[in-house]
């Protein structure tokens, strides 16, 4: 056994050695140059990159403090329709692009700052449940036996639920807040994660490397953490970018039944559920925070299907 | 509620003999056995078969606007003796209104049907169907696309939409009502009468009404509005003086303001269009004006009433009050009255003078009286009267008939939309169609079109008009009150009405030992805080 692994090994280091294949480019590297040519990736970056300076550079693009009414300090009524001096509004009148809220804000303000809640949202929600849904999966995967069979029975029960569902129960129990909202939303998708990692990790570790690294004489974790894992982790980043859209829109949700963010905090699922009655009346008031919640989460499944799409080495001939 | 039989409960339903010109009428009474219980009626006795007589314990001025409430509905004195012991009384009101109920289809729809034999003028129309949605823009967009003929409440947003949509009529209501930043004194900082009166002139209730009211609402000088006789007496409100009020927040030991909460609950009321974007604006200006932080906290809407009226709520909390009769009464004595728990302690201040004047009829002699009551409340703050506002509802063009009268709610009967059916839609679901136990406002319109009180408020003011009695006539003193009911009426079941349908109705309602007194909760908020509960000490 020891001797053909090494004779491959051996085989290998001359067939790179020979050129025939270039000069070896590490994974990443060469997801990422495949990941620049795909097209679905190149928008959902752009709109990823376009939040993520409006949120850096929020206070500069921001007109006016997204909790400020305006009642007294301008001459405007609420929820007043976009004023755009360019398009032909009056000049006489202050300028607000997206219109004013029903408490008499700038909700083009508001929506530049809701940009920050929004992607603190997706990144820490996705953060948690990653950290502990690959843990879990891991060592359910890797160890098997009665764990496995532990961790992912507890894992179907949470599953058994609809997230939403579980998330508002949660939610529930803690008291409405956007930390309570966080919370939630990371719990119920820690199974997702710890589902895929095991099933990536079952893959993994009955590969030669692995087999070779285990007659080295690594011990169990080290196996786990510097072979299995990193070879693993392929499918987990690919769920992780689409589970950062997944959780901005739970949040949203939970926001808009009014259990996530409350008022006067700028989240764009607040923003929605509070002016959900005037559709009709003043559509700019569900039409603005709805588009950046679309073009937010658009952006992320974008580069999600993109990142698959360069990672999966069939797909590339 | 612990229930031991009073030892002379028998005794309070005396039957006696009617000594007048009904052949073998036995009139039925309800007799407290004595005035100490606190509450307004002494007797209600069935004189005659068309007589009833109402002898009270203090005179009563607002005699007659309350027993035009709808709470005090008559039904058959059989069906409340029988089915009203069990809660299938809640389901089947059996009434002599212009409808009778059809079917009630529970979380879908109520059907009515004309009562053919009504005394009065017969609906021009036979179905009259009520559904519900929470949200008054569907109710618009059900009402825009012709499947409902009317709808009980508009957003001040949609009043223009409405006025300028050619199939739609707008319908001004015009109740008067009030909202209030209510606060429980036997909380800190709340406990501080300077606290309270900082916050009483640290709000900007004129900003609020400009920009959050349609237009014709006003800040609200008094709690009571002005159209209320003696509503408006004594000193007008605090003005808006942020400076003042900080000042006063020093001196309470707070200047730089404290930490608390606004309580809420998301439930659209005439006084109250929008209850989180209320929220946040008293935030914002809590925090600009006195430095206060406050957390804006949706409560359950029944868990919010509750814990209000219990003095439960450690921060400031948004309500409101609409007007069920024209009386000062229904405004001062039901939030300051003596054993209201509401914003704390009750204070003597106020409720010693309201006692005085609920037993004055003449309202230039009661005059004095409410100004000291008025004054009081503006000295300690129990609450900041905050606007009266104006409201408006909708329905489509055709329906004739279709607006509201100032006091009671919308008798269809009168309405006429032009084909067999008219569907009503309104903000929820009734509890239950026993009305004798209910105080919300969708229960009580249901209950409005099937049952019929003694008076009734007149279509065009705030006056009482006859209803199931003609007349009712007080003596010199307004302590005791002589009823005379209408001839000829027949309830839905095919039973005539006389005086012993509306001694039962009452009793059942009054007298907690009556073994038809069981309603949907058995609170009978109304007839508990309008006359008060007999025998409720025994319970």
């Amino acid at each position: 056994m020891t001797s053909l692994d090494a004779a491959t090994a051996r085989a290998a280091e001359i067939v790179i050695e020979d050129g025939l294949l270039g000069n070896p480019v590490p994974l990443w590297k060469q997801t990422w140059k495949r990941l620049l040519r795909k097209r679905s990736a190149q928008v959902g970056m752009i709109f990823i990159g376009f939040m993520i300076l409006v949120a850096i550079f929020a206070p500069i693009i921001a007109p006016y403090d997204p909790n400020q009414v305006l009642i007294g300090v301008e001459d405007i009524k609420r929820r007043e329709a976009p004023c755009v001096h360019l398009l032909g509004c009056d000049v006489a009148k202050p300028q607000h692009i997206m219109g004013i809220d029903g408490n008499a804000r700038d909700v083009f303000s508001r929506l530049v700052y809701g940009s920050r809640i929004s992607l603190m949202i997706g990144v820490i929600t996705v953060s948690a449940a990653l950290v502990m849904g690959v843990f879990l999966g891991a060592i359910a995967g890797f160890f098997g036996g009665w764990l496995d069979n532990l961790i992912m029975r507890v894992m179907d029960v949470i599953l058994g639920f609809p997230s939403l569902l579980l998330a508002i129960a949660i939610v529930a129990v803690l008291g409405p807040g956007i930390v309570n909202a966080l919370l939630a939303i990371s719990v119920v998708s820690v199974p997702g994660y710890a589902r895929v990692t095991r099933a990536s990790v079952l893959s993994v570790k009955s590969q030669d490397f692995v087999s070779a690294s285990r007659v080295l004489g690594a011990s169990k974790w080290r196996i786990l953490f510097t072979r299995v894992l990193p070879n693993a982790l392929t499918p987990i980043v690919v769920l992780a970018t689409m589970g950062i859209a997944g959780g901005i829109l739970e949040a949203a949700g939970l926001s808009f039944l009014g259990l996530g963010a409350q008022p006067p905090m700028a989240e764009w699922g607040t923003m929605l559920g509070s002016e959900k009655d005037q559709i009709f009346s003043s559509p700019h008031l569900v039409f603005f925070p709805g588009i950046a919640i679309v073009i937010t989460v658009l952006g992320f499944n974008l580069l999600g299907d993109g990142l698959r799409d360069a990672l999966d080495p069939r797909l590339n001939a | 509620m612990r229930r031991i039989v009073f030892m002379s409960a028998t005794a309070l339903t005396m039957t006696a003999m009617s000594m007048g010109s009904a052949m073998s009428f036995e009139g039925d009474s309800l007799v407290a056995p004595n005035c100490d219980y606190g509450g307004k009626i002494s007797a209600i006795r069935a004189i005659d078969e068309h007589t009833v007589s109402f002898e009270m314990c203090s005179a009563d001025p607002a005699f007659e606007p309350k027993v035009a409430f709808v709470s005090f509905g008559i039904q058959p004195s059989e069906h409340i003796k029988t089915v009203g012991t069990t809660k299938d009384i809640l389901t089947n009101p059996i009434g002599t209104g212009p409808f009778k109920l059809e079917s009630w289809n529970r979380g879908d729809s109520i059907i009515l049907k004309r009562n053919d034999d009504y005394w009065g003028d017969k609906p021009a129309y036979e179905t009259l169907v009520f559904r519900w949605s929470t949200s008054g823009a569907n109710q618009l967009n059900e009402l825009r696309s012709g499947t409902v003929d009317q709808i009980s409440t508009l957003s001040p947003d949609d009043f223009s939409a409405v006025q300028n949509d050619a199939d739609l009529q707008f319908l001004p209501q015009s109740g008067p009502n009030v909202l209030y930043l209510g606060m429980t004194n036997t909380f800190p900082p709340f406990d501080n009468v300077k606290v309270r009166q900082a916050i009483a002139m640290g709000i900007d209730r004129q900003r609020i009404v400009n920009n959050y009211l349609p237009e014709g609402s006003e800040v609200a000088d008094y709690f009571t509005p002005c159209t209320i006789p003696n509503g408006c007496a004594g000193e007008s409100w605090y003005d808006f003086d942020p400076a003042a009020a900080k000042q006063l927040l020093a001196e309470a030991g707070y200047p730089d303001g404290f930490k608390t909460k606004i309580y809420l609950r998301d439930v659209f009321r005439v006084y109250l269009p929008e209850p989180t974007t209320f929220a946040v604006e008293f935030q914002a200006q809590l925090k600009a004006n006195l430095g206060i932080d406050a957390e804006v906290v949706p409560l359950e809407s029944g868990d919010f009433i509750g814990q209000a009226s219990a003095g439960n709520l450690d921060g400031l909390y948004m309500l409101g009050w609409g007007a069920d009769y024209p009386h000062i009464t229904n405004f001062l004595d039901y939030h300051f009255g003596k054993d209201v728990k509401q914003f704390g302690e009750s204070l003597p201040a106020i409720y010693e003078p309201l006692i005085k004047g609920s037993q004055i009829a003449d309202v230039e002699l009661a005059k004095p009286v409410y100004e000291q009551v008025n004054n009081a409340i503006r000295e300690l703050v129990p609450m900041v009267p905050i606007s009266h506002a104006a409201a408006g509802s909708a329905a489509r063009d055709y329906v004739k008939n279709a607006g509201y009268r100032p006091f009671g709610a919308k008798q269809f009967g009168l309405a006429d939309p032009g084909k067999d059916t008219m569907v009503v839609m309104q903000n929820a679901e009734p509890i239950s169609l026993y009305c004798g136990d209910e105080s919300d406002g969708e229960s009580t319109l249901v209950c409005t079109q099937i049952t019929e009180t003694l008076l009734d408020y007149a279509q065009d003011s705030g006056s009482v008009v006859g209803g199931l009695a003609t007349s009712c006539d007080p003596n010199d003193d307004a302590t005791a009150w002589t009823c005379h009911l209408r001839q000829g009426v027949k309830f839905t079941d095919g039973s005539d009405f006389d005086a012993n349908d509306v001694v039962a109705s009452y009793a059942a309602g009054l007298d907690v030992t009556n073994p038809s007194h069981l309603g949907n909760t058995g609170a009978f908020d109304y007839f508990s805080s309008l006359w008060g509960l007999m025998n409720a000490a025994t319970n």
